[in-house]
Protein backbone atom coordinates (compact mmCIF):
# COMPACT_ATOMS: atom_id res chain seq x y z
CA UNK A 1 0.00 0.00 0.00
CA UNK A 2 1.61 3.53 -0.77
CA UNK A 3 1.55 6.10 1.42
CA UNK A 4 -1.13 8.28 -0.81
CA UNK A 5 -3.44 5.31 0.64
CA UNK A 6 -2.45 6.15 4.22
CA UNK A 7 -2.16 9.89 4.77
CA UNK A 8 -5.17 11.59 4.31
CA UNK A 9 -5.72 14.58 2.26
CA UNK A 10 -2.06 13.85 -0.09
CA UNK A 11 -4.85 14.03 -3.52
CA UNK A 12 -8.40 15.25 -2.03
CA UNK A 13 -8.96 18.66 -0.09
CA UNK A 14 -9.77 18.88 3.74
CA UNK A 15 -13.71 19.25 3.83
CA UNK A 16 -12.75 22.53 6.19
CA UNK A 17 -9.88 24.14 4.45
CA UNK A 18 -11.14 22.98 0.85
CA UNK A 19 -7.44 22.30 -0.03
CA UNK A 20 -5.49 19.05 -0.13
CA UNK A 21 -1.96 19.16 1.98
CA UNK A 22 0.54 20.65 -0.36
CA UNK A 23 -1.51 23.55 -1.60
CA UNK A 24 -2.12 24.23 2.25
CA UNK A 25 1.42 23.75 3.07
CA UNK A 26 2.74 26.16 0.01
CA UNK A 27 0.29 28.69 0.96
CA UNK A 28 1.63 29.14 3.84
CA UNK A 29 5.72 29.33 2.39
CA UNK A 30 4.35 31.48 0.57
CA UNK A 31 2.96 34.01 3.06
CA UNK A 32 6.44 33.68 4.60
CA UNK A 33 7.99 34.72 1.04
CA UNK A 34 5.55 37.73 1.01
CA UNK A 35 7.12 38.58 4.74
CA UNK A 36 10.59 37.77 3.16
CA UNK A 37 10.56 40.00 -0.14
CA UNK A 38 7.96 42.55 1.84
CA UNK A 39 11.05 43.13 4.50
CA UNK A 40 13.01 44.03 2.55
CA UNK A 41 10.84 46.42 0.05
CA UNK A 42 9.85 48.26 3.36
CA UNK A 43 13.67 48.44 4.04
CA UNK A 44 13.87 49.96 0.25
CA UNK A 45 11.16 52.25 1.03
CA UNK A 46 12.50 53.53 4.28
CA UNK A 47 15.91 54.16 3.17
CA UNK A 48 14.95 56.20 -0.06
CA UNK A 49 12.43 58.51 1.55
CA UNK A 50 14.76 58.83 4.27
CA UNK A 51 18.43 59.95 2.26
CA UNK A 52 19.06 63.13 1.24
CA UNK A 53 19.31 62.43 -2.61
CA UNK A 54 18.59 59.12 -4.79
CA UNK A 55 19.77 58.37 -7.86
CA UNK A 56 17.60 58.57 -10.70
CA UNK A 57 17.50 54.55 -11.33
CA UNK A 58 16.47 53.90 -14.59
CA UNK A 59 19.96 55.90 -15.14
CA UNK A 60 22.05 53.28 -13.60
CA UNK A 61 19.79 49.59 -14.55
CA UNK A 62 19.04 48.44 -18.02
CA UNK A 63 15.68 49.07 -18.37
CA UNK A 64 15.07 47.85 -21.95
CA UNK A 65 16.89 44.22 -20.59
CA UNK A 66 14.53 44.34 -17.18
CA UNK A 67 11.37 44.72 -19.71
CA UNK A 68 12.95 41.65 -21.66
CA UNK A 69 12.71 40.00 -18.72
CA UNK A 70 9.88 40.77 -18.02
CA UNK A 71 8.56 39.49 -21.15
CA UNK A 72 10.69 36.05 -20.59
CA UNK A 73 9.18 35.69 -17.20
CA UNK A 74 5.75 35.82 -17.75
CA UNK A 75 6.34 34.00 -21.11
CA UNK A 76 7.77 30.99 -18.50
CA UNK A 77 4.58 31.28 -16.65
CA UNK A 78 2.51 30.97 -19.65
CA UNK A 79 4.43 27.73 -20.48
CA UNK A 80 3.86 26.26 -17.28
CA UNK A 81 -0.11 27.05 -17.23
CA UNK A 82 -0.57 25.06 -20.51
CA UNK A 83 2.27 22.13 -19.33
CA UNK A 84 -0.53 21.92 -16.38
CA UNK A 85 -3.34 21.66 -19.20
CA UNK A 86 -1.65 19.18 -20.67
CA UNK A 87 -0.76 17.06 -17.83
CA UNK A 88 -4.51 17.20 -16.82
CA UNK A 89 -5.30 16.07 -20.43
CA UNK A 90 -3.01 13.04 -20.37
CA UNK A 91 -0.56 14.16 -22.88
CA UNK A 92 2.58 13.84 -21.31
CA UNK A 93 4.85 14.30 -24.06
CA UNK A 94 3.19 18.19 -24.14
CA UNK A 95 3.51 18.21 -21.13
CA UNK A 96 7.26 17.73 -21.01
CA UNK A 97 7.87 19.77 -24.29
CA UNK A 98 6.35 23.04 -22.75
CA UNK A 99 8.01 22.36 -19.07
CA UNK A 100 11.59 21.96 -21.23
CA UNK A 101 10.08 25.63 -22.53
CA UNK A 102 9.77 27.01 -19.22
CA UNK A 103 13.01 25.78 -17.99
CA UNK A 104 14.52 27.31 -21.03
CA UNK A 105 13.07 30.76 -20.68
CA UNK A 106 14.20 30.98 -17.17
CA UNK A 107 17.62 30.07 -18.27
CA UNK A 108 17.14 33.08 -20.53
CA UNK A 109 15.91 34.90 -17.59
CA UNK A 110 19.04 34.08 -15.83
CA UNK A 111 21.40 34.81 -18.51
CA UNK A 112 20.17 38.59 -19.10
CA UNK A 113 20.52 38.93 -15.33
CA UNK A 114 23.92 37.93 -15.56
CA UNK A 115 24.47 40.00 -18.30
CA UNK A 116 23.60 43.07 -16.09
CA UNK A 117 25.28 41.87 -13.55
CA UNK A 118 28.04 42.30 -15.70
CA UNK A 119 27.47 45.50 -17.22
CA UNK A 120 27.82 46.86 -13.51
CA UNK A 121 30.73 45.37 -12.74
CA UNK A 122 32.38 46.83 -15.98
CA UNK A 123 31.43 50.17 -14.65
CA UNK A 124 32.85 49.64 -11.15
CA UNK A 125 29.16 49.24 -9.77
CA UNK A 126 29.12 46.92 -6.74
CA UNK A 127 26.83 46.61 -3.90
CA UNK A 128 29.53 48.37 -1.65
CA UNK A 129 28.85 51.49 -3.81
CA UNK A 130 25.96 53.01 -2.56
CA UNK A 131 22.66 52.51 -0.50
CA UNK A 132 20.60 52.05 -4.17
CA UNK A 133 22.67 49.21 -5.61
CA UNK A 134 23.35 47.61 -1.85
CA UNK A 135 19.33 47.48 -2.12
CA UNK A 136 19.70 46.48 -6.35
CA UNK A 137 21.80 43.42 -6.26
CA UNK A 138 20.07 42.54 -2.90
CA UNK A 139 16.15 42.08 -3.85
CA UNK A 140 17.90 41.36 -7.66
CA UNK A 141 20.22 38.29 -6.31
CA UNK A 142 18.08 36.70 -4.07
CA UNK A 143 14.75 36.44 -6.79
CA UNK A 144 17.45 35.42 -9.20
CA UNK A 145 18.43 32.40 -6.16
CA UNK A 146 14.52 31.39 -6.47
CA UNK A 147 14.51 31.15 -10.08
CA UNK A 148 17.39 28.91 -9.60
CA UNK A 149 15.72 27.02 -6.91
CA UNK A 150 12.62 26.66 -9.48
CA UNK A 151 14.50 25.71 -12.29
CA UNK A 152 15.87 22.61 -10.11
CA UNK A 153 12.15 22.14 -9.04
CA UNK A 154 10.80 21.91 -12.49
CA UNK A 155 13.78 20.07 -14.19
CA UNK A 156 12.61 17.12 -11.56
CA UNK A 157 9.44 17.21 -12.68
CA UNK A 158 9.67 17.71 -16.22
CA UNK A 159 12.32 14.94 -16.00
CA UNK A 160 12.72 11.73 -13.07
CA UNK A 161 9.42 13.45 -11.25
CA UNK A 162 7.48 12.17 -14.04
CA UNK A 163 7.79 8.74 -12.59
CA UNK A 164 4.76 9.66 -9.44
CA UNK A 165 2.49 10.11 -12.28
CA UNK A 166 2.56 6.19 -12.38
CA UNK A 167 2.16 5.66 -8.29
CA UNK A 168 -0.60 8.26 -8.47
CA UNK A 169 -2.00 10.80 -11.48
CA UNK A 170 -3.92 13.18 -9.40
CA UNK A 171 -0.91 13.70 -7.12
CA UNK A 172 1.71 14.09 -9.35
CA UNK A 173 -1.03 16.98 -11.32
CA UNK A 174 -1.40 18.38 -7.44
CA UNK A 175 2.30 18.53 -7.11
CA UNK A 176 2.83 19.99 -10.13
CA UNK A 177 0.27 22.73 -9.28
CA UNK A 178 1.79 24.00 -6.37
CA UNK A 179 5.50 24.41 -8.07
CA UNK A 180 2.91 26.21 -10.53
CA UNK A 181 1.56 28.09 -7.69
CA UNK A 182 5.56 28.75 -6.70
CA UNK A 183 6.32 29.92 -10.33
CA UNK A 184 3.52 32.46 -10.48
CA UNK A 185 4.74 34.21 -7.25
CA UNK A 186 8.30 34.55 -8.28
CA UNK A 187 6.75 36.05 -11.73
CA UNK A 188 4.97 38.34 -9.33
CA UNK A 189 7.67 39.43 -7.41
CA UNK A 190 9.68 40.01 -10.74
CA UNK A 191 6.93 42.32 -11.57
CA UNK A 192 7.20 44.65 -8.44
CA UNK A 193 10.86 44.42 -8.42
CA UNK A 194 11.10 45.53 -12.21
CA UNK A 195 8.38 48.65 -11.13
CA UNK A 196 10.21 49.75 -8.35
CA UNK A 197 14.09 49.27 -9.21
CA UNK A 198 14.12 50.00 -12.93
CA UNK A 199 10.91 52.26 -12.93
CA UNK A 200 10.63 54.81 -10.54
CA UNK B 1 -14.06 23.74 -26.73
CA UNK B 2 -13.20 24.53 -22.90
CA UNK B 3 -9.70 23.70 -23.42
CA UNK B 4 -9.93 26.13 -26.40
CA UNK B 5 -11.37 29.06 -24.35
CA UNK B 6 -9.29 28.16 -21.89
CA UNK B 7 -6.22 28.64 -23.83
CA UNK B 8 -7.62 31.78 -25.47
CA UNK B 9 -8.59 33.28 -22.09
CA UNK B 10 -4.59 33.09 -21.22
CA UNK B 11 -3.37 34.21 -24.31
CA UNK B 12 -5.38 37.58 -23.74
CA UNK B 13 -4.25 37.84 -20.17
CA UNK B 14 -0.56 37.50 -21.50
CA UNK B 15 -1.10 39.67 -23.85
CA UNK B 16 -2.86 42.24 -21.33
CA UNK B 17 -0.25 41.93 -19.11
CA UNK B 18 2.82 42.93 -21.85
CA UNK B 19 0.76 45.75 -22.50
CA UNK B 20 0.88 46.88 -18.94
CA UNK B 21 4.35 46.48 -18.85
CA UNK B 22 4.81 48.36 -21.98
CA UNK B 23 2.60 51.28 -20.82
CA UNK B 24 4.62 51.70 -17.24
CA UNK B 25 7.61 51.73 -19.86
CA UNK B 26 6.06 54.39 -21.40
CA UNK B 27 5.23 56.10 -17.90
CA UNK B 28 8.64 56.11 -16.85
CA UNK B 29 10.17 57.46 -19.88
CA UNK B 30 7.95 60.74 -19.38
CA UNK B 31 9.40 61.54 -16.39
CA UNK B 32 6.31 62.62 -14.67
CA UNK B 33 7.90 61.94 -10.70
CA UNK B 34 5.13 61.99 -8.00
CA UNK B 35 2.34 61.13 -10.57
CA UNK B 36 4.60 58.38 -12.85
CA UNK B 37 5.35 56.92 -9.57
CA UNK B 38 2.05 56.57 -8.50
CA UNK B 39 0.69 54.88 -11.81
CA UNK B 40 3.86 52.63 -12.17
CA UNK B 41 3.01 50.96 -9.07
CA UNK B 42 -0.71 51.12 -9.48
CA UNK B 43 -0.61 49.37 -12.72
CA UNK B 44 2.34 46.68 -11.33
CA UNK B 45 -0.38 46.37 -8.55
CA UNK B 46 -2.67 45.56 -11.43
CA UNK B 47 -0.37 43.18 -13.35
CA UNK B 48 0.37 41.08 -9.28
CA UNK B 49 -3.70 41.04 -9.30
CA UNK B 50 -4.23 39.62 -12.76
CA UNK B 51 -1.11 37.13 -12.01
CA UNK B 52 -2.29 36.01 -9.17
CA UNK B 53 -6.50 36.21 -9.25
CA UNK B 54 -5.88 33.90 -13.05
CA UNK B 55 -2.88 32.46 -12.67
CA UNK B 56 -2.67 31.26 -9.41
CA UNK B 57 -6.24 30.36 -9.02
CA UNK B 58 -7.49 33.14 -6.08
CA UNK B 59 -11.03 33.44 -8.21
CA UNK B 60 -11.71 29.57 -7.17
CA UNK B 61 -12.84 31.58 -4.04
CA UNK B 62 -10.95 29.26 -1.06
CA UNK B 63 -11.31 31.21 1.86
CA UNK B 64 -8.54 29.58 3.67
CA UNK B 65 -5.88 31.02 0.80
CA UNK B 66 -7.78 34.53 1.26
CA UNK B 67 -7.57 34.51 4.96
CA UNK B 68 -3.43 33.46 4.66
CA UNK B 69 -2.89 36.33 2.37
CA UNK B 70 -5.23 38.89 4.29
CA UNK B 71 -3.62 37.97 7.48
CA UNK B 72 -0.03 38.00 6.06
CA UNK B 73 -0.87 41.66 4.91
CA UNK B 74 -2.52 43.03 7.50
CA UNK B 75 1.15 41.75 9.57
CA UNK B 76 3.32 42.97 6.63
CA UNK B 77 1.78 46.71 6.23
CA UNK B 78 1.91 46.82 10.27
CA UNK B 79 5.35 45.98 9.99
CA UNK B 80 6.14 48.37 7.08
CA UNK B 81 4.57 51.53 8.71
CA UNK B 82 5.67 50.73 12.62
CA UNK B 83 9.24 52.38 12.01
CA UNK B 84 7.60 54.69 9.49
CA UNK B 85 5.34 56.07 12.77
CA UNK B 86 8.41 55.57 15.05
CA UNK B 87 10.70 57.19 13.01
CA UNK B 88 7.93 60.30 11.96
CA UNK B 89 7.35 60.98 16.06
CA UNK B 90 10.96 60.82 17.47
CA UNK B 91 12.70 64.18 17.86
CA UNK B 92 15.47 63.60 15.07
CA UNK B 93 14.88 64.20 11.79
CA UNK B 94 13.82 61.17 9.14
CA UNK B 95 17.33 62.08 7.03
CA UNK B 96 19.35 61.46 10.36
CA UNK B 97 18.48 57.98 10.70
CA UNK B 98 19.85 57.22 6.96
CA UNK B 99 22.73 58.52 5.05
CA UNK B 100 23.37 57.61 0.73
Amino acid sequence: MHDTELVPYKVEAREDTGLYNAKFGLWLFLASEIMLFGSLFSAYILLRVGSFSWPQQSDYLNVPIGALNSVILLSSSIFFIRAWVALKADDLAKYKRLMWWVISLAGLFLFFKGIEYYQHFSRQEYPKTSVFLALYFLLTGLHALHILAGIGINIYYAGPGTRLRTINKQWFINRLEVAGLYWHFVDIIWIFLFSILYLL
Amino acid sequence: MEQRSEFKRDIAIYLGIICLTALIVTINHLRLKSLGMVLILTIASCEALIVGYYFMHLMTKKKTIHLILFLTFVVFLSLLFLPAWDIANSPRTPSEFTTY
